[in-house]
């Protein structure tokens, strides 16, 4: 970490064309910071399928982040019920009931409106044989117009020096504002100690050197991180090759989080022949997440990967490759092992 | 307003369906919403702009001093029981200026003595502006609460020493309508007569 910069800018960079849905990143981020029983219903990082109505449901509706004057928007606080998941299961009955067989886990939760924070895996769009889904994990997108931390009335949430939006638990006030106007709704509610709590980027390992727990763990090599004006993989995806883009830009809060598109097969014909004219997923599902700029990027990605497969080199296809581990690290290469608790 | 001395009755003083409180005179008091234009964050105050909050208009409030304590039992007719993420809730507000409308301000900050309808007790709390609290610590309050006939009645105690130039205020949060930190109703100040004991 040799940039001195007092406002320099972390960022995550996902390849949603190497998720794999596997939740990893996920249990990665629970099993360090939401294990406290209020923590329960909260996944700081979570992995949905799209399309699909995600986490919280049909959160992308809720509202909050700006408007094209850049003046706040109204947002709704997702409840409980939106968030859905932190079930008890019926384990006793299960396993210690004398019904073996009988009964299988299950939530202890009405059916009715049940949901949680995968609750659609897999489920996507399109009828066979062109159905078609891909993964994608959300947390914080640290943005560099934060609405929550503009919205708090306490300055509990702020920025820190390191572009990562954090809060101070001991300010927070419970007002919940922060909810409303995070137009991505990755905050929770701790009802217990009544503070909102969301991904705070792992700063306590970034202070070390150490890459956030979802970055580190990731088994597909699909997430990387680095600074966003230092020479690494992160700059190079998002600012040289544009293949990296933000999550509904047009919320107005500038994520620091980007996703590099996912390409799709082309889809069959009635008559199972291919239909060469369009990818499988349907381009303009995917502008509406990520904007116009997703047509070039695709198209590039396309063509550095033809490239490849004629016998060509592409530093772009090798970048997003990650043919060594440590380069999804950026900077923060330091073995969270090595790192000695002094707290 | 007048303090009444009560220096046998403060077990009874906690409870604000005790009797020792029906034999007192209460005050009317009125209520005015925390200024739009004083919501600390331009997301607020764009929020707020069409949704009305801070509309309990009236409460009533009743202070007795029995020890070192002081005790004032606040009355207001709230219509519906809040289902949602935040509840009803109540204070005192202690201390002195101007600033009492905006729940004080950073350079005068304002003492509150705070029950909320989903915790249990009550908080101390250093308010610096609408939603801008901090706890005190140090000092202990306490709060209970009764509803009858869709009525809150909350008496909250605190040391009579936290007084400040005589004077007190009320605050009233309607959880129904998701007022919480400035989204408030607030008095004015009321003077004081403290019985010497």
């Amino acid at each position: 970490m040799n940039e001195t910069s007092e406002k320099r800018q972390i960022a995550w960079v996902i390849d949603l064309n190497k998720c794999i849905g596997c939740q990893t990143c996920s249990v990665a981020c629970k099993v360090l910071w939401t294990r406290e029983e209020s923590e329960k219903a909260q996944w700081w990082c979570s992995v949905n399928t799209l399309p699909g109505k995600g986490t919280p449901k049909d959160w992308e509706g809720m509202g909050g982040g700006f408007d094209d004057a850049m003046a706040p928007k109204t947002g709704h606080q997702p409840t409980p019920a939106d968030f859905g998941g932190g079930f008890d299961f019926n384990h006793e009955e299960v396993f210690f009931g004398g019904s073996a067989g009988k009964v299988h886990l299950e939530p202890q939760a009405p059916r009715e409106g049940r949901w949680a924070m995968n609750w659609d895996e897999d489920q996507g769009a399109g009828e066979w044989p062109n159905s078609y889904y891909f993964y994608m994990p959300r947390m914080c997108n640290h943005c560099s117009k934060p609405a929550c931390a503009e919205a708090c009335p306490s300055g509990a949430m702020y920025k820190n020096d390191d572009g990562l939006v954090v809060r101070d638990e001991e300010i927070c006030s419970g007002s919940r504002f922060c909810m409303e106007a995070c137009p991505y709704k990755k905050i929770y509610f701790n009802y217990e100690r009544q503070v909102a709590q969301h991904c705070i980027g792992c700063f306590p390992r970034i202070e070390k050197g150490v890459a956030p727990a979802c970055v580190r763990q990731c088994p597909g090599r699909a997430m990387f991180t680095g600074w966003l004006s230092e020479d690494g993989p992160v700059r190079d995806l998002v600012m040289k090759h544009k293949v990296a883009l933000p999550l509904h830009g047009e919320y107005g809060t500038s994520p620091n989080v980007y996703y590099v598109p996912p390409l799709s097969p082309h889809p069959l014909n009635e008559d199972m022949s291919i239909n060469a004219e369009k990818p499988r997923i349907p381009p303009e599902e995917l502008e509406a997440m990520f904007g116009p700029e997703v047509h070039d990027a695709l198209s590039r990605l396309q063509a550095e990967m033809d490239k490849v497969r004629e016998g060509g080199s592409s530093e772009l296809m090798k970048t997003l490759i990650a043919y060594k581990w440590q380069e999804l690290l950026g900077p923060f290469t330091e073995d969270p092992a090595n790192i000695i608790a002094t707290g | 307003m007048k303090v009444e001395r009560m220096d046998n009755e403060a077990a009874d003083l906690k409870d604000p369906a005790s009797a020792v409180w029906s034999g007192l005179t209460a005050e009317n008091i009125s209520l005015a919403p925390v200024p739009l234009a004083a919501q600390p964050t331009e997301y607020i105050r764009v929020s707020r702009a069409d949704q009305p909050y801070g509309e309990t208009a009236e409460a009533s409030a009743t202070a007795v001093g029995s020890g070192d304590q002081l005790y004032v039992r606040l009355e207001w007719q709230d219509d519906e029981r809040p289902n949602g993420e935040f509840a009803d809730a109540a204070a005192v507000i202690l201390g002195s200026g101007d600033n009492i409308a905006t729940l004080g301000s950073d350079d005068t900050p304002l003492k509150l003595w705070y029950w909320a309808d989903d915790r249990d007790g009550a908080l101390n709390l250093s308010s610096s502006g609408p939603g801008v609290v901090l706890k005190n610590s140090g000092v202990s309050v306490s709060a209970a609460a009764s509803r009858d006939d869709n009525r809150w009645a909350v008496v909250l105690s605190g040391p009579a020493k936290e007084v400040s130039d005589s004077q007190m205020g009320v605050a009233i949060w309607n959880g129904s309508n998701d007022e919480r930190a400035g989204l408030a109703a607030v008095s004015g100040w009321l003077s004081l007569d403290m019985e010497a004991s």
